[in-house]
């Protein structure tokens, strides 16, 4: 239960954490994990994967908690170190030999591992394995924009760019994936509106 | 090109409604727009992407990343708070008279970690020997077995079959004094399988009410343990066994998380050294 104060923000619990506090990174990370989870995960589109960059990112940003200037948000600064660890984990991934074609085990696992409604489950599916046939850039451009919600100043400063790339990467994903999510929908509903929850048979 | 005679290119029309694209170029799509339902249906389809994209629920981080991310943050904060220590105890090593630094210090470490379990870890000694058991599940069931523990604490805790206990461990006895580890370790031929993780591991759980050799842990493995499972409360393991994972010599490590446990498998190689801050040793984690 929050005190008189309500909880500490997330700037003072980035401070604490740099003056030495032991609990006080714990708290912000736990605040943003889901997020960065999903962050991670849709940017890899490997649960396996995803979580070694969000562990790499989590380290990272611990040991970095010092060079955070607040020129933007505590959330937007973990945004970023999160989607330069799952890029730099596709980057090493791409240099790789390819062992397997993980994304069918990857949604397997998924779907496994989830506890939502199944038939948003399956939108979400539809929806997370049609993000994947994206380069990683626009992927993440549109991942951080559209689905998470940031602004495109924001999403700039997440994706070290300029807004303008940020804009043409996003506009570039969303007709690149239209026809596939169209699709599925089609398949869904013909008169779909953009709920998730609704559904054909339910 | 002009617009108006052929349907607009789908990527024309997300930058052009992205506002990349203005001028006498824009009004042109505009006036397109205006005039063909076609391309305004695909416009408002874009639109009705952003919708779902924004709307569809979040993935759920499985407990196993969650386990392991509070693994490594553990980690991670013990890695700073030892570099920290590390620091004073140079510096005022610096002032008085010099010693030997690298293992009083882990030792200096290890007491601190272990501060928590230190008031029942005396007293694990009532267990000792009469099961698998290695951890000790509270001050009042310690107490309750009191009158079965060896009267002197600070007696050495040498397993009966001390001989087969590694030479690291005897020497942490030897040299830690009264400092006595809150767990022991047993020894299998169990080859635990990724398949098959969380079952296998139950089925250990259930074998610890039978009695089976056990050695001290080692003060690296000590060390190990604490890390992985400070995060969990109690923080004292229920199981720690040397056995087999994919066919190789691992260490499975299990701790009680309150709704049920925790699991990790460690490599010994990366135990042997005293696990690094990265969890390059952990060879699978598992919650049930």
């Amino acid at each position: 239960m929050p005190g008189a104060d309500g909880p500490p923000s997330d700037t003072e619990l980035l401070h604490r954490h740099v003056a030495g506090d032991s609990e006080a990174f714990g708290e912000l990370f736990l605040r943003h994990r889901d997020r960065l989870w999903a962050v991670a995960l849709r940017t890899v589109g490997d649960p396996e994967e995803a979580a070694d960059a969000l562990q790499d990112a989590m380290i990272s940003a611990f040991r970095r908690a010092g060079d955070f200037r607040g020129e933007s948000a505590v959330t937007t600064w973990l945004h970023r170190i999160v989607v330069n660890a799952s890029l730099d984990r596709l980057r090493r991934r791409a240099a790789r030999p390819a062992v397997s074609s993980g994304d069918e085990q990857a949604f397997e696992a998924l779907v496994a591992q989830d506890s939502d409604p199944a038939r948003a489950t399956d939108l979400r599916l539809d929806v997370d394995a049609a993000l994947q046939i994206l380069p990683p850039q626009q992927r993440a451009a549109l991942l951080v924009v559209d689905m998470m919600g940031f602004s495109v100043a924001d999403a700039a400063v997440i994706l070290d760019t300029s807004p303008g790339t940020v804009k043409s990467r996003c506009a570039r994903a969303r007709a690149r994936l239209l026809p596939h999510v169209a699709h599925l929908r089609g398949n869904r509903s013909a008169s779909e509106s953009v709920s998730p929850a609704q559904g054909g048979d339910a | 090109m002009r617009g108006q005679k052929s349907h607009l290119d789908p990527d024309v029309l997300a930058e052009y409604r992205a506002g990349l694209i203005t001028g006498r170029r824009g009004r042109r799509i505009a006036a397109h727009l205006d005039g063909c339902a076609e391309c305004a249906g695909v416009g408002d389809q874009l639109a009705e992407l952003s919708a779902l994209l924004a709307a569809l629920p979040a993935p759920v981080m499985p407990d196993s990343v969650a386990q392991r991310l509070d693994a490594a943050l553990a980690a991670e904060v013990a890695r700073r708070a030892d570099a920290e220590r590390a620091g004073a105890d140079h510096s005022r090593d610096r002032k008085r008279a010099p010693r030997p630094a690298r293992r009083p210090t882990l030792q200096l470490v290890m007491m601190r970690v272990l501060v928590p379990a230190a008031a029942v870890v005396v007293l694990a000694a009532g267990g000792y020997g009469l099961s698998r058991i290695v951890g000790v599940q509270s001050t009042s069931s310690s107490a309750a077995t009191g009158s079965e523990a060896e009267p002197a604490p600070s007696a050495v805790p040498s397993a009966p079959r001390a001989a087969a206990a590694p030479a690291s461990g005897t020497s942490f006895r030897a040299a830690a004094g009264t400092q006595k580890s809150a767990f022991t370790v047993v020894s299998s031929g169990t080859d635990f399988l990724r398949a098959r993780l969380a079952s296998q591991l139950e089925a250990a759980l259930g074998a610890l009410a039978v009695p089976a050799s056990a050695e001290s842990p080692s003060a690296q493995l000590q060390a190990c343990v604490q890390r992985l499972t400070s995060g969990i409360k109690p923080g004292i393991p229920k199981l720690v066994e040397h056995a087999r994972f994919q066919g190789q010599p691992a260490i499975v490590i299990v701790a009680n998380r309150g709704t049920g446990y925790a699991a990790w498998v460690v490599a010994p190689g990366w135990v042997a050294p005293g696990c690094s801050a990265t969890s390059a040793g952990v060879l699978d984690r598992t919650t049930f």
